[in-house]
């Protein structure tokens, strides 16, 4: 019997371990953004200290705001998922639901497409947007994005199309309904849940990407991911200021992520089954 | 009369097929021209520039050298040391990450209580990006006395190291922060595909007295082996072209100790600024990737 209890006690200390690693560097990030500059240098580390929204203040309304980039981060992900999902709601019901020769391939491409490294993307993709002059521009980092968002969103989206029964649209085409109408009032509404699943995962792979933001962005347009970097240097790291930033960064993505929990593992895992995957 | 009638139900047949056919291409043609622009046309222009000098720094040498960028690379002692860092790394974190996630996943399977809390707990870092999760760890959770891990580390008795600074804890760090980011996508998986499994197996088991290791042994893991495959192909893709968890971390330093083979790309073309030799090392990646998911597919047919 104690052995027993033993037993349960250390499965219960490995399970608490684990918890609190996962959860540490993020709830601590959360106290050092509320800290002064003082508290936060203290050692050893303080974790009983008087609240205070100063570094918010700073970093969102001082000298060096990260407000512009913020509002970056947010037109850049709201601009791709509204792209990503006008092209890849039609494209993901061709894919579940038509029947036309070259369909398998179609499917096939689009998950090979997926095996590209970003890295040998961006090489090219950066030479053709300077000549152009789309560096440093929203355009030039929507598009590039979509090599990414794509395949995911039309993937993710064709396992919700193929659980619509199929009488459904028969039903609709003996009514007389054109084929365009019955997809925008038959079908669409039917996966409404998976397209709202789709832009959550989208938003969320377009807030946090990096390789591509780093190359393509430049002052007009630098999301936050890239520009916390302005407060890590190597004479002197802004804590408390780093520490809001890096929650601010962090909010959005964790409340969709909260939001979509129900989801998340179909989300993390599509086009696994068929073939490959990415971030 | 009846010849008639089958032939116009088949030419009707037709025709809709026909119509289907249409409609597929024009809903099918914006999102696959995106995609051929985004993805097949850079590979092509890649493949090309990879045989050009093409040095921004420098552009009066720049000019079409054939498969030179390819012989030097094979030369080049910075490309194979990328090459086994990418391999560690890779290696490294797909197994931590496929280990203690099943195990996690097995011990949260039978409990009676707390499964919500893991679940929604273990959210937090697969929505994080790679980049913040990077600078947090560079900065809170590894700086010299300052970051958690060193302050344990001087209280361990240990004394404070350059967790950053020194070649082995770098690449260890690294190894670590993509551990700790990627682990809890292994644990979801695992867990649901455990949540998945039959029951009446276990029953029976029971019945035989196989015991705890036993039912592991023979029932849980042949059932799982789908699961584990895929959660290691997945992970094995994108361990391989991580890039924003060293890149805001070391660097790829100190020196090229944490450099792998995707970052020696991105650092030989934008830091460099030898596009040429960039796109060469680029194209080497891609054939690495292709190599290694060939041998991971081969993987899951094998029974």
């Amino acid at each position: 019997m104690t052995g027993k209890r033993l037993r349960v006690f250390a499965l219960l200390a490995i399970s608490l371990v684990f918890l609190l690693a996962w959860a540490f560097p993020v709830l601590w990030s959360v106290l050092n953004s509320l800290k002064t500059d003082r508290d936060a240098l203290a050692y050893p580390p303080k974790l009983i200290f008087t609240p205070t929204w100063e570094a918010y203040h700073d970093v969102l309304f001082g000298s060096a705001s990260i407000l512009p980039n913020l509002v970056s981060s947010m037109v850049i992900s709201v601009g791709t998922t509204v792209v990503t999902m006008l092209m890849a709601i039609p494209a993901a019901y061709a894919l579940a639901r038509l029947r036309f020769r070259g369909k398998k391939f179609a499917g096939f491409y689009v998950l090979a497409t997926q095996m590209l490294p970003p890295v040998g993307i961006i090489i090219p993709y950066f030479l053709v947007l300077r000549n152009i002059g789309w560096i440093d521009t929203y355009q030039g980092i929507i598009l590039i994005y979509l090599s990414f968002s794509l395949p995911f969103a039309i993937w993710l989206l064709v396992s919700y199309f193929e659980d619509i029964p199929f009488e459904m649209e028969e039903a609709a085409y003996l009514d007389g309904a054109s084929r365009l109408r019955t997809l925008w009032r038959i079908i669409i509404p039917q996966v409404r849940g998976g397209i709202a699943v789709t832009v959550v995962f989208v938003f969320l792979n377009a807030w946090n990407e990096f390789l591509f933001a780093v190359v393509l962005s430049g002052n007009t347009v630098r999301p936050v991911t890239v520009a916390m970097f302005n407060f890590v240097s190597v004479e002197q790291t802004l804590w408390a200021k780093l520490a809001a930033v890096s929650v601010l960064a962090m909010l959005p993505v964790v409340v969709l992520g909260v939001v979509a929990q129900k989801h998340i593992v179909k989300g993390l895992t599509v086009g696994a089954v068929k073939g490959g995957g990415r971030r | 009369m009846t010849q008639a009638a089958t032939t116009t139900a088949r030419d009707f047949g037709r025709v809709l097929a026909q119509r289907e056919r249409r409609f597929a291409a024009a809903l099918l043609a914006p999102a696959f021209l995106a995609l051929m622009a985004t993805t097949t046309f850079p590979l092509f222009f890649l493949i090309w520039t990879s045989a050009f000098r093409m040095d921004l720094a420098m552009p009066f040498t720049n000019g079409f050298v054939g498969f030179e960028n390819y012989s030097v690379l094979l030369a080049d002692e910075r490309f194979w040391t990328s090459l086994v860092v990418s391999l560690v790394y890779t290696v490294s974190t797909v197994v931590l990450q496929v280990v203690i996630g099943l195990a996690l996943a097995l011990l949260v399977m039978d409990m009676k209580r707390g499964q919500g809390l893991f679940r929604l707990i273990a959210i937090l870092p697969v929505v994080l990006s790679p980049a913040v999760v990077g600078m947090i760890w560079r900065t809170f959770m590894l700086a010299p006395e300052f970051g958690i891990v060193d302050f344990l580390a001087i209280n361990a008795g240990l004394g404070s190291k350059n967790w950053l600074g020194d070649p082995l804890l770098a690449m260890i760090s690294v190894i670590v922060i993509h551990t700790w980011q990627w682990t809890p996508f292994a644990f979801m998986v695992l867990l649901a595909s455990l949540a998945s499994l039959p029951e009446d197996i276990y029953e029976a088991a029971r019945l035989d007295r196989a015991t705890a290791w036993q039912r592991f042994r023979r029932i849980t893991l042949p059932l799982l082996r789908p699961a584990i495959v895929m959660v290691i192909i997945m992970r094995t893709m994108v361990a391989l072209t991580a890039f924003a968890a060293i890149f805001t971390v070391t660097g790829g330093g100190p020196g090229t100790a944490t450099e792998i083979l995707n970052l020696y790309a991105y650092r030989k073309s934008f830091t460099e600024l030898s596009i040429g030799y960039g796109s060469a090392l680029a194209v080497a990646l891609l054939i690495v990737t292709i190599l290694i998911s060939a041998i991971l597919f081969a993987m899951r047919r094998a029974k």
